[in-house]
């Protein structure tokens, strides 16, 4: 049972990663990756998100009737999303700023419906909540290491801290929504190299 | 059946209501934080027009709320004025309504020695999604730009949001807004300014790529509210900076 639920945080963090195998979310993680800090603070939001979800789902899976079951979840993740964001607009005014849109843009993230879909609406409380966290987890760190790609190749810094003094010569493609298809393609093509027995239609 | 549709809805009208309750909670108990945090922001960014640092030069940190309230109150001054008579209005006279209407339009300014050094103004219009707010500040001469800023915009991130970024507000910096004592049309130039004008031009700077009707506002809006200010800065004009101390009282 240990090792089971285990199974279920890890999983999604690289064999059932949702970006780079399912290739869902990928919107956000284009969009919101040009500097590792509002990279963080999105995956952070996504992460209580999805976990949250997928808990308070999970809790009243036996009394959802089906015939209004994705109703239900989209109103329970609308809800929270509307509440991170009022949060983060409260205690991280600058940073709320900079996301704009995309903390809004989680209530249609795939993988918080997906997961809501896949998992939680059949699965106990406790077990949905751990695949929230590694879906979550597993969200986090793709957009942590397309971040990192970005800043550094594009700005020569990381979480704002100046990297290589003045002489540093960046990638203007990095920073472009371009850089990130292309820093994107090529995590997903590692990750596929490596992780040979993925399902694929 | 009857009894399975009872159930459905009874148990949509509680999600419903749950849902509202909650977020009517959250959105009442944050509600004045956020308010002290657009406040702070709107005052962060006056001071940005004005050209101050509002990031520790040490820690690259933004700079506290109390710091920022402070050189707000020991260096800048807000006055009033009315757009009708181009007068100054008395502190006891501005009314919420009439700024509302912008029959009434502030004025901040940078006081340094006990004289004005640079002035500054709200300026806003509609951009291509939503209205953009910013300040423009102006040097003692209350033509040349001190400095511009944008705090509010719905401008496509990338694009038309690039106006928040450096590069393009640090352009305005220098930049002219009359030409022969009269105000002039700014220019926001799609391709570059050193395209259309090789000898260069004190009234424009060069667009963003994919932005062109943002650029268009943004021209236009801030040429407009200068035309409006001028009337006023006239009289500032004429009778000194310093004229506007004798009326402070502070």
């Amino acid at each position: 049972m240990a090792t089971a639920t285990h199974k279920i945080v890890t999983d999604p963090l690289s064999d059932n990663n949702p970006i780079t195998i399912q290739v869902l979310g990928i919107c956000s993680a284009l969009a919101v990756t040009v500097q590792v800090e509002t990279a963080l603070v999105m995956s952070i939001a996504l992460t209580v998100v999805v976990s949250c979800s997928n808990l308070l789902i999970s809790l009243m899976r036996n009394h959802i009737p089906s015939r209004i079951r994705m109703i239900v979840e989209v109103s329970v993740i609308a809800s929270l999303v509307i509440v991170v964001d009022q949060v983060l607009r409260a205690f991280f005014f600058e940073l709320s700023r900079q996301l704009s849109i995309f903390v809004g843009l989680i209530i249609t993230n795939c993988i918080v419906m997906g997961r809501a879909e896949a998992f939680a609406i059949q699965n106990p409380p406790g077990k949905s909540f751990m695949d929230g966290l590694g879906n979550g987890l597993g969200y986090s760190a793709i957009l942590l290491l397309v971040a990192s790609a970005r800043e550094i190749l594009g700005s020569g810094s990381w979480y704002g801290i100046d990297l290589f003094g003045e002489n540093f010569v960046s990638l203007g493609v990095a920073v472009l929504p371009p850089g990130a298809f292309l820093i994107l393609g090529v995590i997903i093509w590692i990750q596929r190299t490596v992780t040979r027995n993925f399902k694929d239609d | 059946m009857q009894q399975a549709d009872r159930q459905l809805i009874r148990f949509a009208l509680t999600i419903c209501l749950s849902c509202s309750i909650i977020l009517s909670a959250v959105a009442a108990g944050l509600r004045d934080r956020q308010e002290r945090e657009s406040e702070l922001d709107r005052k962060r960014n006056v001071l940005l027009a004005f050209g101050q640092e509002i990031r520790d030069p040490d820690t690259g940190r933004r700079l506290s709320g109390e710091v920022v309230e402070s050189i707000f109150t020991s260096n800048i001054r807000e006055i009033f004025f009315d757009v009708d008579t181009g007068e100054k209005v008395p502190a006891d006279q501005v009314s919420q309504q009439a700024l509302q209407d912008r029959r009434q339009r502030p004025l901040f300014f940078w006081e340094e020695d006990g004289r004005p050094v640079r002035f500054a103004f709200p300026t806003s219009g509609p951009g291509l999604w939503a209205p953009i707010y910013g300040f423009l500040a102006l040097e003692s001469d209350l033509n040349t730009i001190a400095g511009i800023t944008f705090y509010r915009h719905g401008e496509t991130p990338g694009l038309g949001g690039e106006i928040e970024r450096e590069w393009f507000q640090s352009q305005f910096v220098g930049q002219r807004m009359m030409a022969d004592g009269e105000p002039v049309q700014f220019q926001v130039i799609q391709g570059g300014v050193s395209g259309r004008y090789p000898d260069g031009n004190p009234h424009a700077v060069d667009g963003i790529s994919g932005a062109t009707m943002t650029g268009r506002a943004v021209a236009e809006f801030i040429s407009e509210d200068f035309k409006t200010y001028n009337s006023f800065f006239e009289r500032i004009r004429e009778a000194g900076p310093e004229s506007l101390m004798v009326s402070m009282n502070i």
